[in-house]
């Protein structure tokens, strides 16, 4: 008896081995491997990086042949206006937006004003790309799966930049109304007067976006003649740009291309010939000579016009080896003190918002001397790349301001356009806008001679958010490159 | 006294007594023959045993045996469709028996806790396969020798010829979740892991280094039990949920005296398919090349297509040419950022002028890449057994050398068996197997530089001479910059395999160790523990110049894995009178999985060639987030079995898991299964010469499950440091810190009848599965600010069934034919997804996974469904914008102006990849000694994406590229130019027929609209595969005479021979591996499998 009472106490001892040692198993399962809270100066740098990066690939692969800067030589799809999906601008913004919703959060629970104002201009900026690349996308209901909405709406693009616009003066308000220093700052280092600066010179560039649609003279007015309260960029120095590194893998994206890779994109004619023309000395920045006559005593400079089909770009002009490669800045020197100097990631320059103001006062949006605005302008560019601009050259009859409205318009705009090469993608949001300069689609274009205006959405919307993406596109129209969104129509 | 025995001391002693004292009985030696009692022919094959003795032999092939016994031992003969017969040795020394054809089956098989059970009271279907059949025809990946051979099992595998990963499931796909379709692995009582992980990241592609359950050495496997159902999921966990594949080592039982055997398999291999490559146009564009610098210098000579001239022999400037200066043409650096910026014009004038060589096809120029693969494998095994115990000691050596150049596998396998009686009341038993597996180089997979498939199938010049190749450094820059073809876009292939390696070096032990204690005759206890810890290095090199990687780099990537397991099971067993017999079993186990990962990258290298992580340019990165996982189950279960009068069983179990992987509140579930078999023959007492066994079967199952660990709290990320920030970021997977445990449901019922003495066997099952609260993140669309979030939700029903048949037309003294067919087929619908409690929303479809085509689960389809773009279609629809009310045009394809194909405006189903059916067919045929075997494989039904059709066209590589290029490239010239099959919609809204041609380079480079509109290469993935041939002779014994050698065999074997598919170009027996993950339905230009030719000999003494 006594024998199997032992065993039967041994048994339970191992069921209670077995089940009853469960105590500890919240403590197994706490994730050793990563904290579960963090600092808004942990997330910052990512989502800068991340974002910049997103924007220069979808620079380079669309931007910059679309608004004809580049072109293609082999590959040529898109050059043809045969766009495969474009997510990446979709998916970093959103992507990177939770981590700017939870700075927003902790900044706001911990009076971090600075933060939050930082957070709320990385927000407007990354959401302006969003609805300028796609038009309605999801803003209001974004970034909610956390309190349980899984589809979130897609609001107008009217709403979009009433909210951007809304933000970014609040961010202005904000900043230096409390001392926190802004820790993995890497595009200002912290500097919070450059993030006010950046702050109402985006409300610029937004008002100036959606001028077409609203009379924006009241607003650009109460930041241009009121800079005391509202600053905006004064210089170069201001520029906001995120600047890359000579090792990995911080280097310029482009850098570890494959040659073939790199080297399929060449100068576009249409930029190419008119800097030539002006014997602009950008020109030798942006582009190589041919590689036929580059190390040559002539070295020749060529481009090729965009949309050819395969053959006839690769044999244009005799083929590659007669046309005008991409400046090796942007790849093989990339790296090289020049390089790093000029290939920059480009949240937004002072040229940029000098030609702005220069078309507003031209307009009469604001008073102001336009003139001076072009002017300094195109001499922000030529500093941009480490050159003053040449003598004579803000007299050449086709860069020189004064005449008719019309012709200052056409020159703010094509200064402008070549000002903002390597910036394509803001070079196309702007040019949708003024249609200058003039452009033709592409010469065996697959979009019905029409130059897009849009990015598709990403096709997994249709089973992610199957509704929404459906009444966004009753309204804009359909879910192709040439719908135009509000700002546009 | 028993503490004893629990001594470490006393286990040795006890072992070493084993090994040593193998006891000699005063035997005598008997002979005799077995003969059929109706018949008077001998009978082959019978066993004799030695009852309690463990000694036993079998009959030759004349029915004759000899076996030392005693007089008063008890012979027990038996033989599959005969009555077992006993005898007690008397003292003649001739023993002749026959045996009546019997209509019971005494089958045995080994079931859930290896306890092996005669096939009849099972209430659940199980197929088991033997050792033998594993190592004469042998893969080295063992799961892929089920192929064919077990009805309702699918294997998909990347084919790289050395051990590479394979997918296996059962009964179809269950979980929402694709990684957890998988059924679980168990050696000797003991799961395994079957972990498949990924490597790929910071440029590197896949590579493939195997799935856990493939390093299983096939040489020391008794048998393979595959539990199809979630029966045994009580007695071995969630995990079982999918099916069980049970191993059973060999041991020394049942061998008299100490005995070694020897096995031995040369094997050849060669690549089973490639491609049909064109072979009239090279490499260039608009019929235009000739190489300069292979970098666009010479005429279209950075194109990496074949749209170039006609290959007529004409003289052509190539890479390969001789020049003037000594060099080859493709001598020439251009790659910048290697050794800095390179002046291209003194490295021309280095080089000297190319002096043109002919412009020939090289139709094999990809068939002779690829090398004859050989495989060795040699096992030497020595076992002894006594009354009081027994051993097996094996050691297996594997060597493998690919048919991807540079590609290898060195696999060291020791096993050890043994157990011994302590006591009459305690037993010992250990099986421990310890491994290493090493490969210099495991050759990367899918789409990119890296996969030499991706420059074969999709870009490389056809006029291209590999072997020119093979010496691929550029004279003078050894270790710098490789030689190529093309400098634009890829690499040398074989540069890419002899200097961009991806090794691997495995060390892993799995076994266990047992006590049982007979506490009482009808009582016993058991006490085990198990271990499966394995330790993985893999050091992954990238040369300066190459593609991804100018300046080089260099990972380390560390994985150690640990699953240790604890039971103990108490039994219970007991006659309770005449009529019932009783076996009740209460257990326990304690389960714990800890994983430890390090992966660490020096991003570029200071010095070329030197591969380590101190010789790095820049600050090393390290690439993992979770360097440490655990997780823990603890279990209780109990069984019980209850036998009435041999012909009615009833099994019924329940198991408690507790899992540290679920919230506190919901950690605890309970599951259970029961089922039920009836013999009918016996039950009704069926005599007939007809109908000789028929039994019923039915069984019912529930299942919970866990998840991973860490699924409860939000954590952040740390990210790669941003110019020197640290950084980090929030998970983009919504956590759920409510999850229940997972719940699935399943019935099966089965019939097995036998007709005319055996020799006809039909073994039916229909099952059903519903899974229910399957724990997975289900994809949120990122503008939510989260890619996923983790639920319980879905209910998945999985029906199907499955069919063997086994039928041996003919059986006589000399010659046998036995026939076995399986056939299953399975179904599986998606009846729920989720519906957000809260906010009502609706989750109605559920991609699983996105390559190419995306693989989504939608209420009421089929799981496994695949969707993309497809071709928009005149419709009959008046809401269509291709509405045709004439209803003449209707399903043709419309085009636009231009020629090409309008995409549709959104994605729609192309096919489902799960096969309609799956079936085997082997035969064998038996003369004397000598046997036959064929073994054919058929899957049919199931759509396949193939990706070497989208970019082999695009490439202008393969033969469909022919088309519109009947005579080069002048569209004037008839035969040139292609105008696809279909309408345009005129402006008035009708249609006419599409007239627009294009060239063909613009017909095939868009044939997928830039790999948009993919319903053009989906395929009907049906084959039959002759998958295997063996050939084998045993020399009977008597013509070894007095030597010492016995079972002399030889054994021809051919795998994968022949293979019968509408797919073009591939396999469609491959699959797609992205991140760890297999993806079945896509193929992603996967190395080509191969087709083994090979002897094995076996023998002992």
């Amino acid at each position: 008896m006594k024998y199997t009472f032992l065993k039967s106490l041994s048994i339970l001892g191992l069921i209670v081995l077995a089940s009853g040692c469960t105590k500890n198993f919240d403590e197994i399962n706490t994730n050793p491997n990563a904290p579960t809270a963090v600092n808004s100066g942990l997330l910052l740098p990512q989502i800068q990086r991340d974002m910049m990066n997103a924007l220069l690939g979808e620079t380079w692969g669309i931007g910059n042949i679309v608004i004809q800067h580049t072109a293609k030589n082999q590959f040529v799809n898109e050059d043809r206006y045969l766009w495969g999906e474009l997510n990446g601008i979709w998916n970093n913004v959103y992507d990177n937006n939770r981590d700017i919703k939870i700075i927003l959060q902790q900044s706001e629970a911990n009076g971090e004003n600075n933060y939050k104002a930082v957070a709320l201009i990385m927000k407007s900026w990354m959401f302006s790309l969003a609805t300028d690349a796609y038009g309605d996308v999801p803003y209001s209901e974004a970034i909610s799966a956390k309190e349980g909405q899984n589809y979130p709406k897609y609001d107008t693009q009217e709403e979009i930049y009433n909210g951007i616009l809304g933000d970014l003066k609040t961010a202005s308000d904000l900043l230096g109304t409390s001392s926190e220093s802004v820790a993995g700052d890497v595009i200002f280092k912290g500097d919070i007067s450059k993030w006010k600066k950046l702050a109402n010179s985006l409300r610029i560039r937004a008002l100036m976006r959606i001028s077409r649609k609203r009379d924006v003279r009241a607003d650009l007015r109460a930041i241009v003649d009121n800079t005391a309260t509202y600053p905006i960029f004064e210089s170069v120095a201001d520029n906001a740009v995120y600047a890359y590194s000579a090792s990995a893998p911080d280097q310029f994206p482009l850098f570890s291309s494959r040659i073939g890779s790199f080297n399929e994109f060449r100068a576009s004619k249409t930029l190419l010939d008119t800097l030539q023309s002006l014997n602009d000395p950008r020109m030798p920045i942006f582009f190589r000579p041919t590689p036929d006559t580059e190390s040559s005593a002539n070295p020749v400079f060529a481009g090729i016009p965009n949309g050819l089909n395969d053959v006839d770009a690769l044999q244009y002009n005799g083929g590659p080896q007669f046309q005008s490669r991409i400046g090796s800045t942007f790849y093989e020197q990339a790296i090289s003190t020049s390089g790093l100097s000029i290939t920059k990631g480009i949240v937004m320059t002072f040229a940029e918002l000098q030609f702005l103001l220069a078309e507003a006062a031209e307009k009469g949006l604001i008073s102001g001397d336009a003139k001076a605005y072009y002017e300094n302008g195109v001499n922000a560019s030529f500093q941009f790349y480490g050159l003053t601009t040449p003598a004579g050259y803000l007299t050449l009859p086709e860069v020189a301001y004064g005449g008719t409205q019309e012709g200052n318009l056409a020159k703010i705009g094509f200064q402008k356009w070549v000002s903002l090469y390597f910036q394509g993608l803001e070079a196309w949001f702007d040019w949708r806008r003024t249609g200058i300069p003039a452009l033709l689609p592409g010469i065996s274009n697959q979009n019905d001679d029409k130059i897009p205006v849009r990015f598709r959405y990403p096709i997994i919307e249709q089973a992610l958010n199957a509704d929404s993406r459906k009444a966004a596109v009753d309204r804009q129209g359909p879910d192709d490159l040439n719908s135009k969104m509000w700002h546009l129509k | 006294m028993k503490v004893n025995y629990l001594s470490f001391k006393g286990i040795c002693h006890a072992l070493v007594l084993t090994l040593l004292s193998v006891a000699t009985l005063s035997a005598q030696r008997v002979n005799g023959v077995v003969t059929d009692a109706e018949s008077n022919e001998v009978l082959p094959g019978a066993t004799i045993v030695v009852k309690n003795e463990g000694r036993g032999t079998a009959t030759d092939s004349e029915g004759k045996f000899s076996l030392e016994a005693s007089e008063g031992e008890v012979l027990t003969v038996s033989l599959v469709g005969y009555a077992p017969k006993t005898v007690t040795v008397g003292t003649s020394l001739t023993l002749n028996l026959s045996l009546s054809p019997d209509n019971q089956l005494d089958e045995v098989i080994v079931t859930a806790l290896g306890i092996s059970r005669e096939k009849k009271s099972l209430g659940y279907a199980a197929q088991e396969i033997k050792g033998e059949d594993l190592t004469k025809a042998r893969e080295t990946n063992i799961i892929n020798s089920l192929s064919g051979k077990v009805a309702g099992v699918t294997i998909v595998g990347n084919p790289s010829g050395i051990g590479s990963s394979s997918r296996i499931t059962i009964r179809g796909e269950r979980s929402l979740n694709i990684n957890r379709n998988q059924p679980l692995f168990v050696v000797d009582g003991v799961p395994i892991s079957n972990e498949l992980r990924g490597s790929s990241g910071s440029s590197y592609q896949e590579a493939d280094y195997g799935n856990g359950a493939g390093f299983v050495n096939p040489d020391d496997v008794e048998s393979i039990t595959v539990l199809k159902g979630a029966s045994a999921a009580a007695l071995y966990g969630s995990r079982a949920n999918n099916g069980v594949i049970l191993i059973t080592t060999k041991t020394g039982k049942n061998t008299k005296g100490i005995g070694v055997s020897v096995n031995s398999t040369v094997s050849f291999e060669n690549v089973l398919r490639l491609p049909d490559y064109q072979n009239v146009y090279g490499q260039g564009l608009g019929g235009v090349f000739e190489f300069k610098d292979g970098n666009g210098g010479g005429a279209a000579d950075g194109v990496d297509e074949n749209w170039g001239p006609k290959m007529e022999g004409q003289l052509l400037a190539q890479f390969d040419s001789p020049t003037s200066n000594g060099f080859r043409g493709g001598d020439v650096g251009n790659l910048f950022n290697t050794i800095g910026p390179v002046n291209l014009d003194q490295q021309l004038a280095a080089r000297g002028s190319i002096n043109a060589t002919p412009w020939v096809a090289r139709p094999d120029n990809i068939k002779d890449f690829f090398e004859t693969g050989v495989t060795q494998t040699h096992n030497v095994a020595l076992t002894g057994s006594n009354a009081n115990g027994d051993f097996r000691l094996s050691y297996t050596w594997l060597d493998q050398v690919g048919t991807v150049p540079n590609t290898d596998l060195k696999r060291n396998t020791i096993s050890f068996a043994g157990g011994y009686n302590l006591s009459p009341k305690l037993k010992v038993r250990t099986a421990i197997n310890y491994l290493t597996n090493k490969s210099a180089n495991r050759p990367n997979l899918s789409y990119g530089t890296e996969n030499i498939m991706y420059l074969f199938n999709c870009w490389l010049g056809r006029q291209v001479n590999t072997a020119s190749l093979r010496d691929y450094w550029q004279a003078g820059r050894e270790d710098l910059n490789q030689f190529n073809y093309n400098y634009n876009y890829h690499d040398n292939p074989y540069f890419g395999l002899y200097e961009n390696t991806n090794s691997q070096d495995i060390n892993r032990v799995y076994g266990n160790v047992s006590l049982t204690y007979d506490l009482r005759d009808d009582l016993s206890l058991m006490l085990r523990s198990g271990t499966d810890a394995s330790n993985e290095f893999r050091a992954r090199r990238r040369a300066y110049s190459t593609q991804r990687f100018q300046r080089g780099s260099y990972r380390e990537e560390r994985i150690g894995f640990t699953e240790l397991n604890t039971d103990f099971l108490l039994n219970y067993k007991k006659t309770l009178n005449q009529r019932f017999d009783l076996n009740l079993g209460l257990g326990g186990n304690a389960m714990r999985q800890v994983g430890r990962f390090s992966d660490v990258i020096a991003p570029e290298l200071a010095v070329p060639g030197i591969y380590t992580l101190s010789n790095s340019r820049v600050a090393l990165q390290n690439l993992t987030n979770t360097p440490y996982t655990e997780k823990r189950i603890h279990s209780l279960y109990a069984t019980g079995q209850l036998g009435f009068n041999n012909y009615l069983f009833l099994d019924v179990s329940a198991r408690n898991d507790w899992s540290s992987t679920l919230p506190s509140d919901s950690r605890s579930y309970l599951y259970y299964a029961a089922n039920v078999s009836a013999v009918l023959t016996d039950a009704l007492n069926i005599k007939s010469d007809i109908l000789s066994f028929a039994k019923l079967r039915f069984g019912v199952a529930q299942v919970g499950n866990d998840t991973d660990p860490y699924q409860l709290a939000t954590t952040y990320a740390a990210q790669q440091a941003v110019l020197g920030s640290p950084s980090y970021s929030e998970s983009s997977i919504l956590i759920n810190a409510n999850l229940k445990p997972e719940i699935s449901t399943s019935i099966e019922t089965g019939v097995d009848v036998r007709f005319f003495h055996n020799r006809v066997g039909l073994d039916f099952t229909y099952y059903n599965t519903q899974s229910k609260n399957q724990i997975l993140p289900i994809p949120l669309t990122i503008t939510s600010g989260y890619s996923a979030r983790i639920i319980n939700a879905g209910l998945i029903e999985n029906q199907g069934m499955e069919v063997t048949l086994n039928i041996t037309p003919i059986r006589n003294r000399n010659f046998s034919w036995d026939i076995a067919l399986n056939f299953s087929r399975n179904r599986s619908e998606v009846k729920e997804l989720f519906t957000d409690p809260e906010s009502g929303q609706e989750v109605s479809n559920y991609v699983l996974a996105t390559r190419y085509v995306t693989v989504e689960a939608r209420v009421g389809e089929q799981m496994g469904n695949m969707y993309g773009i497809g071709y928009a279609r005149v419709s009959s629809d008046p809401a269509s914008n291709y509405y045709d009310p004439t209803g003449q045009n209707v399903g043709q394809i419309v085009y636009n102006s231009q020629g090409k194909p309008i995409p549709t405006s959104s994605r729609i189903l192309l096919g489902n990849y799960n096969p309609d059916w799956l079936g085997g067919i082997g035969n064998t045929f038996s003369y004397k000694g000598l046997s036959l075997g064929v073994l054919f494989d058929v899957r049919s039904g199931g759509k396949l994406y193939s990706h070497t059709q989208t970019v082999g066209r695009e490439g202008g590589t393969i033969e469909e590229t022919l088309e519109g290029r009947a005579d080069g490239y002048d569209l004037t010239v008839a035969g040139n130019g292609v105008i696809g099959e279909g309408v345009v919609q005129n402006a008035d809204g009708t249609f006419s027929a599409n007239t627009a041609k294009l060239s063909a380079r613009e017909w095939h480079t868009t044939y997928t609209l830039g790999r948009g509109l993919i319903e053009g290469v989906m395929y009907d993935a049906s084959f039959t595969k002759l998958r295997e041939v063996r050939l084998g002779y045993t020399l009977p014994n008597k013509y070894l005479g007095k030597s010492s050698l016995r079972d002399l065999s030889i054994t021809f074997v051919g795998r994968n021979l022949a293979l019968w598919t509408k797919v073009p170009h591939v396999d469609p027996e491959t699959s797609s591996n992205v991140g760890g993950t297999i993806i079945p339905g896509v193929e992603s230009v996967a190395l080509p499998s191969t087709r083994s030719w090979g002897v094995n000999l076996g023998f002992r003494f």
